[in-house]
């Protein structure tokens, strides 16, 4: 404390000083006495004292602020346990900006489909798939399962080196195996087997050429188990080749499917000209007219305008008494054709009317009507289609020749020559013999016999555990390759650097064939551009087809000659033994297999069953009853001698006397495959003509019953005005249909939107339930996978789903596919009731959600009209290690337990754009921003805009005539406006013409 | 001075009794490196990241 | 009111009469022997035994929330579309429970229920230990349990405030007045009865407790005078919260959107159907502490006859509020409320919907005859139905609307887990624990309004009716 000096000044000498100036008084002197601490050390003012400013800092302040440094250096130091660290790149790679995302265009095959894709990669990670716009036939879209692919490439059973008899060991150590095997079977002259997937690359076909060359004794085949032996094996009737068969929708007025599934989102192109010609504002545009004859119930089914459930084995003699009637009314059966053994008359499968109808249809749309026959279906029907589309000279329909894919008969060929010691080397590249070869115990008995196995492949399956020599391949973003496709060549390229010390296939072939004395290229890459600048690019550099992912080239249309068919091949197929029809498809989710690991599609619903993680087999309604079962049960099928035990799903709409199964599930291999449904390979005939069709299977009830991991349990609309549907003639009529919504009033002030309002309009007549949009949402918003347990108690975590009803009777119900997401009401029932203002209205529109506050009352769950705010029950994410985390889009939350979450209209994508747009100085463009689910929609079912702007898309769409609201009654004034779905059904006597 | 012209109170006391907490925790921490001595396996972990590098010779079409 | 009857002289007719609401010879000694003095005699072997089980259920219960604590609510059998299941239910249930407490010590207090006196304590108790069993069931039914604090509004640096139109807002403020109120009107009963024991006891860390908690009451008149004027404002905030606490409650169904839920009729059908629940467990109660705590002399068939009369009367008005409730979807032709309420009498879960009709109305009605008002079993036999149909239109009213609303694609069945009878298992052990315990540490009657209503404590109505 500093005591106060007297005023006056000394009255006389001091008698004590300490320097000179003290003593001689000097002014300094006594101001410095005065001062009796160094400026600085005494407070600005004294506000106890009132005494004069003499510093520039309090005592008060100097301890709050020391207080506050120290406070700030403990916070500082504060560390809480397992927070990560984040430190800058030290070496930022080249191309690679934080925060900004490269996009790249590559390409995906799946069997003979080619999906040309635009990866969107971030800091050097691919985490998302689009299809590529640039692509004339894609446009844009892409499938499920490619977009799905992306978490493939961080599977993290993947196989990071190679093996040999479970060794690790280098690269350099497993060629000079391979190597040392094939030049002493070329030396010996022994054939090598190579068993691969279809070759629809041009580079890869030239590189097996030049292997072959190299190795005369090289067998190669190309098997696609989900491809269907049976189109094959027509096909080769038909034309005499194998023909990649593509159909044309935007030219078809009337479509005849013979169990095609050419809905189910496998096709974008066949997607959207599906959604073009549905997508009506007025019933005065042209619209399609789909027939469907098939025995499951198909996503193409629940589309039709009339469907009728008709045993597959039926199909080619119902098709063949077809071509006869038009033959008949006039069309010119081409030279070949033999229809005289048929017998006389309509056939039984269809009622009378319809058929007559169906006759008149396709003979009025004469070349805009197309026949298609399901690849699984008998060959006999296929060649039915052929014979029918070449009556019709449908231009709906494009033929190519197609390299040929291996059958049924191959591969067994393929197992006496193992068996009998023929091969010296064989080599498995991306094929699972072990597990889809229907005799798998022959198989394995056959492939111990040669001497040097070899596997390449992403993650060890049931083939690599029964060879020697196991080789870890690139996921095909970290690969090259190019890919023939109607209209484009389509360049695949690496979007990330191999995560893993793997090779693409092409490489190591390459190495053999340096191995074997020729050496085209040092890598795939200098060999494929090699290659392009030879024979593809015409005037264009390599590097604007790698920038646009693809050349164009003119689509060649091919000669192809119909053959004939005969009438005696409908009646192998239809000859029936006793018991039931088999018919054994691709599953939705696994495909052949291959995706079985990919616990994104596992767990996104099949379209019509809504089952997830699980491959139940589908019994219809009729034989349900017959037998007793009920839902869940578990069944016992036996068919030749194999016996699954599986559990039952009744399926609605599915023909009496047939049974349903999904292939590529029942794993033995991968973390998440294993054990996931029962294998159904050994169910498949050894026949290409009728391998998935197979009759005289056995159905007993097991016992037991398991509780099914479904994401939709009841599927009627108990009347309810959910799903509106018209048929063209309403839809002409009275567009608004029977339903009267009253005014609906509010005590409470309309809410403003200043800027922007968005919202979305889901078209259901362009909607055909294929579930891109979900799997979409998934990849874009790191929707957690919760596992078939979790599914079956409802806790599945979707953000988008497509809910599915029945109507009207059982035996073959009017399916409608609705997709339902927050609907982002304006007038939103769960955002008043969550205590802490969690969930919440922006002034755009959005029904937005912070999951920092959220406590998790579960409160706006409950008071959602819509059900579609999913709750994080138990924790989904956490545990998640590299590589798992590597998918994640870093622009959305990943949410803890005890969080609730939703759609959040792709919030990061919006604000993405308006970034941009302010940083350019404009305004949002209409399209500009697309959610996820709507880049996705193949159909173009989904459209994302700004309701304020009158010029925008979606400002026209929801004043039309088909608009309406779900569950608008509650009040909650949706921000999602529905266009009800549309049929076209014969109706007084209308048809296409 | 007048009164008004005094900081809160509170959020001087606040800062008194925080700040020394605060510190003194940090400093304990620092004594007894108990609690970060554990990531043993972490430096190993970090090693284990795997490495995402950009594709050679790709060509991007934006970003 | 019986002074002016001396007044006038006039002799009140018999009929008229109150009659006595003790039996037998009781003087205000006596009474305090009889109840001062229990606590501290040596319990049982009987009351450890209980307590055994009491604790072996709290444990569980503990148990299973420490689990839920770990995994998450996944623990629990909740799932969408039926995001809350037990854990609302049970919180609705013991918050009802409670009413009747506050009905008897409040209510009927200032309606001058003279009867009330002797059963208040323990009511009041049963009050303060189902809320305390209630508030459990908000707290760990969050997802992030560890953030519930967040439902306070308190003013914090981030600038966050609570949602003021959410009803589970208007819950955290209902149920702590509720329980504030409660407990202070139940502690303010206490002291002068605390003070007497502390006058009597001859242990000395008796004395040192019951010294604190007696607050310094030497029961001086200006005491008596502060006490009545605090009793009866606390008894006046009480019976405000007895109809406001259940009445918030019931706007969590309410206010919202589900059809099931949004009643006007709620607020009164919780309030009746609470003062229900709560009266059948205070009479399955006291059945058992008069029995085994000698005190039939003060807790007289009398009292269980009144108390299941007004049981009658609430199992009337749950019925006409069921008959409501149908002829509501009926009458609005809604096809959802249709939907739901023929959910609870012909769907998946129609036999809880049967449960709870049968328990709470047709039942009780067994309560008209006076044999049975008067019989231990048959009226331990409707309290027990009661008390198990009460949680059942708990279930009713929250699974059976939610498990089927809007959207039938969403439609799922409810099934709860192990957890979730473990908790509402541990909720019943905390709470017979805690009554267990308060039997025997604090006078369970208060004596000072018992020695209110002695026939003594009247010369006129003493001397006539003697």
């Amino acid at each position: 404390m500093k005591t106060r000096l007297p005023d006056h000044g000394p009255v006389e000498a001091p008698r004590f000083w300490r320097t000179l100036e003290e003593r001689v008084e000097t002014p300094e002197a006594r101001q410095a006495a005065h001062d009796e601490f160094l400026p600085g050390a005494v407070p600005a003012y004294d506000d106890v004292h009132g005494l004069p400013p003499q510093s520039g800092v309090s005592r008060r302040d100097f301890l709050g602020l020391v207080s506050a440094a120290a406070a700030l250096a403990a916070t500082v130091g504060c560390d809480r346990k397992g927070q990560g660290t984040v430190v800058p790149y030290t070496k930022r790679p080249v191309e690679v900006t934080p925060g900004v995302a490269n996009y790249y265009a590559s390409a995906f095959q799946e069997g003979r489909r080619v999906y040309p894709v635009l990866v969107k990669t971030r800091e050097g990670r691919p985490i998302h798939l689009t299809g590529n716009d640039e692509h004339p036939g894609v446009r844009g879209k892409t499938s499920p399962r490619a977009m799905a692919d992306v978490l493939r490439l961080y599977d993290p059973d993947r196989l990071r080196a190679p093996k040999a008899e479970g060794r690790t060991l280098g690269w350099t150590e497993a060629e000079a195996r391979l190597h040392g095997a094939l030049q002493a079977a070329k030396a010996a002259g022994k054939p090598v087997l190579l068993l691969s997937g279809a070759v629809v690359s041009p580079t890869r076909k030239a590189l097996l050429a030049d292997l072959k060359a190299a190795l005369p004794t090289l067998e190669h085949l190309a098997y696609e188990p989900a491809a269907g032996d049976a189109a094959e094996e027509a096909a080769r009737a038909s034309y005499g080749q194998s023909v990649a068969i593509q159909p044309r929708l935007a030219k078809a007025k009337v479509i005849l499917s013979l169990g095609a599934d050419f809905l189910n989102g496998e096709d974008p192109e066949t997607l959207a000209a599906w959604g073009a010609q549905r997508r009506l504002k007025s019933a005065k545009e042209p619209i399609n007219r789909l027939w469907v004859l098939e025995g499951p119930l198909t996503l193409t089914g629940t589309n039709a305008d009339h469907r009728y459930p008709v045993a597959p084995s039926r199909l080619a003699a119902l098709a063949f008494t077809l071509a006869r009637e038009l033959a008949a009314k006039g069309l010119p059966l081409p030279a070949g054709a033999n229809l005289s053994a048929l017998p006389g008359g309509a056939p039984a499968d269809v009622p009378t009317q319809a058929w007559a109808s169906l006759v008149k249809d396709l003979q009025h749309a004469g070349r805009n009507a197309v026949v298609l026959c399901g690849a699984q279906m008998p060959a006999a029907a296929h060649q039915a289609a052929h014979l029918l589309n070449a009556m019709l000279g449908s231009e709906a329909v494009a033929l190519s020749p197609a390299e040929p894919l291996a059958t049924t008969r191959d591969l067994e060929a393929a197992v006496q020559g193992m068996a009998a010691g023929r091969y010296a080397a064989a080599i498995f590249w991306d094929v699972n013999p072990a597990f889809t070869y229907a005799r798998a115990a022959a198989w394995k008995e056959a492939v111990a016999k040669v001497p040097l196995r070899t596997w390449i492949g992403l993650m060890e399956d049931e083939t690599a555990a029964q060879c020697q020599l196991v080789l870890p391949e690139n996921h095909w973003l970290e690969s090259w390759g190019d890919y023939a496709t109607p209209g484009a060549t389509v360049l695949q390229q690496p979007t990330v650097g191999t995560l893993y010390d793997t090779r693409q296939g092409e490489d190591v072939l390459l190495g053999l064939l340096k191995a074997l004395g020729s050496a085209p290229a040092a890598d795939y890459h200098t060999y494929l551009r090699a290659r392009w600048e030879k024979a593809v690019l015409q005037g264009g550099t390599f590097e604007q087809a790698l920038h646009d992912g693809l050349v164009k080239v003119e689509a060649k249309t091919a000669a192809l000659a119909f053959r004939g068919a005969s009438v005696a091949s409908a009646e192998r197929a239809a000859k029936g033994a006793e018991g039931f029809e088999l018919v054994l498809f691709p599953g939705f989710a696994p495909h052949d297999g291959r995706h079985a690991n990919n616990s994104w599609l596992q767990e996104t619903p099949d379209p019509i069953s809504k089952m997830t993680w699980d491959n139940p087999v589908a019994v219809s309604v009729q034989d349900a009853q017959a037998l007793g079962i009920q839902e869940g049960d578990f069944v016992t099928l036996t068919l030749e001698g194999t016996t699954l035990r599986l559990p039952a799903v009744i399926q609605p709409g599915q023909a009496k006397g047939v049974l349903a199964l999904a292939l590529g599930y029942g794993r033995t291999t991968g973390g998440v495959a294993k054990g996931v449904g029962a294998n159904a390979y050994p169910l498949l005939g050894l026949d290409p003509a009728t391998a998935n069709v197979r009759p005289g299977a056995r159905l007993a009830k097991a016992g037991g019953r398991k509780e099914l991991s479904r994401t939709q349990s009841h599927h009627r609309m108990e009347g309810r005005d959910i799903v509106r549907s018209l048929t063209m003639d309403e839809f002409l009529h009275h567009p608004q249909g029977h339903h009267h919504q009253p005014e609906l009033v509010t005590l409470y002030e309309e809410q403003k939107f200043p800027d922007h309002k968005w919202g979305m309009v889901i078209d259901l007549a362009a909607c055909v339930g294929c579930s891109a949009c979900v799997v979409a949402c998934q990849s874009e918003n790191n929707v957690p996978v919760v596992g078939p347990e979790q599914v079956a108690k409802g806790r599945e975590m979707h953000w988008i789903r497509i809910d599915r009803y029945y109507e009207g009777e059982l035996e073959n119900p009017k399916v409608v596919h609705q997709p339902m997401l927050c609907q982002h009401c304006d007038s939103a029932p769960c955002e008043n009731v969550c205590p802490v203002n969690a969930t919440n209205h922006s002034p755009d529109g959005l029904n937005q959600m912070a999951y920092n506050r959220c406590v998790g009352t579960r409160y706006c769950a409950n008071n959602c009209p819509y059900k579609v705010r999913r709750f994080n029950f138990l924790e989904y994410t956490a545990y998640k290690t590299e590589p798992e985390t590597l998918a994640y889009n870093p622009e959305v939350t990943v949410r803890p337990r005890g969080v609730m979450e939703k759609c959040s209209f792709c919030v990061q994508r919006i604000n993405d754009v308006k970034i941009r747009a302010k940083g350019e100085g404009r305004s949002i463009l209409d399209g500009e921003v697309t959610t996820a689910c709507m880049a996705g929609c193949p159909s173009d079912a989904i459209v994302f805009g700004d309701l304020k702007d009158p010029k925008s898309r979606i400002a026209q769409l929801v004043t039309a005539t088909r608009a309406y609201k779900v569950l608008e009654e509650v009040g909650a004034k949706p921000a999602i406006t529905y266009l009800a779905d549309l049929k076209n059904p014969v109706e007084g006597g209308h048809h296409a013409n | 001075m007048a009164d008004a012209d005094r900081k809160p109170l509170l959020d001087r006391a606040a800062a008194l009794l925080a700040g020394p907490f605060l510190l003194g925790r940090q400093a304990l921490s620092l004594a007894f490196l108990s609690d970060r001595e554990t990531p043993s396996e972490e430096p190993a972990l970090a090693l284990q990241r795997i490495p995402v590098t950009p594709p050679e010779h790709a060509i991007k079409r934006r970003g | 009111m019986r002074t002016d009857a001396s007044v006038h002289a006039v002799p009140i007719p018999e009929g008229l009469l109150e009659p006595a609401l003790t039996v037998g010879k009781v003087t205000p000694g006596s009474l305090d022997d009889q109840v001062l003095a229990f606590p501290e005699t040596k319990p049982p072997k009987q009351w450890y035994l209980a307590l055994a089980v009491t604790l072996t259920a709290l444990g569980i219960g503990l148990a299973c929330i420490g689990y839920t604590f770990t995994t998450g609510i996944g623990a629990w059998g909740n799932s969408s579309p039926v995001f809350w299941a037990f854990d609302i239910i049970n919180f609705v249930f013991w918050v009802g429970i409670g009413h009747a407490g506050t009905l008897i010590s409040a209510i009927l207090f200032l309606f001058r229920k003279r009867w009330r006196n002797a059963i208040a304590r323990f009511a009041e108790a049963m009050t303060i230990f189902a809320v305390m069993c209630a508030v459990i069931f908000p707290l760990i039914h969050v997802g992030r349990p560890w953030l519930a604090y967040w439902l306070f509004p308190y003013p914090n640096e981030r600038a966050l405030w609570t949602n003021f139109r959410s009803p589970l807002l208007w819950d955290v403020f209902a149920v702590n007045t509720y329980f504030s109120v409660s407990l202070m009107f139940w502690y303010l009963g206490l002291i002068p009865d605390i003070a007497s024991m502390r006058d009597r006891t001859t242990s000395k860390l008796r004395k040192t407790i019951y010294t604190v908690l007696a607050l310094g009451w030497r029961g001086a008149a200006s005491h008596w005078q502060h006490y009545e004027k605090a009793y009866l404002l606390l008894a006046g905030l009480a019976t405000g919260l007895v109809l406001s606490v259940h009445s918030v409650v019931s706007f969590d169904f309410a206010t919202s959107v589900v059809p099931g839920w949004h009643m006007t009729i709620f607020p009164p059908y919780f309030v009746a159907g609470a003062i229900f629940a709560g009266f059948s467990m205070v009479v399955i109660v006291l059945v058992v502490v008069r029995e085994t705590m000698q005190l039939k002399n003060l807790i007289t068939m009398r009292h269980l006859d009144v108390m299941n009369k007004v049981i009658l009367a609430m199992s009337c008005i749950m019925g006409y509020s069921y008959m409501m409730e149908g002829f509501t979807a009926w009458y609005s032709m809604n096809e959802y409320l249709h939907h739901g309420f023929m959910n609870i009498i012909t769907g998946t879960y129609g036999w809880a919907g049967w449960i709870t009709i049968s328990c709470n109305i047709f039942i009780p009605q067994l309560l008209w005859f006076k044999k049975c008002r008067s019989s231990y079993f048959w009226m331990i036999l409707v309290a027990i139905g009661v008390t198990i149909g009460m949680w059942f239109e708990r279930f009713v009213i929250i699974v059976i609307s939610l498990h089927q609303d809007y959207l039938p694609s969403a439609w799922r069945i409810y099934k709860p887990t192990m957890v979730d009878f473990g908790i509402l298992l541990g909720t019943f052990g905390l709470f017979f624990t805690l009554v267990l315990i308060f039997a025997r540490v604090l006078p369970v009657i208060a004596t000072t309004e018992v020695k209110a209503i002695l026939p003594d404590a009247q010369p006129s109505h003493g001397g006539s009716h003697e």
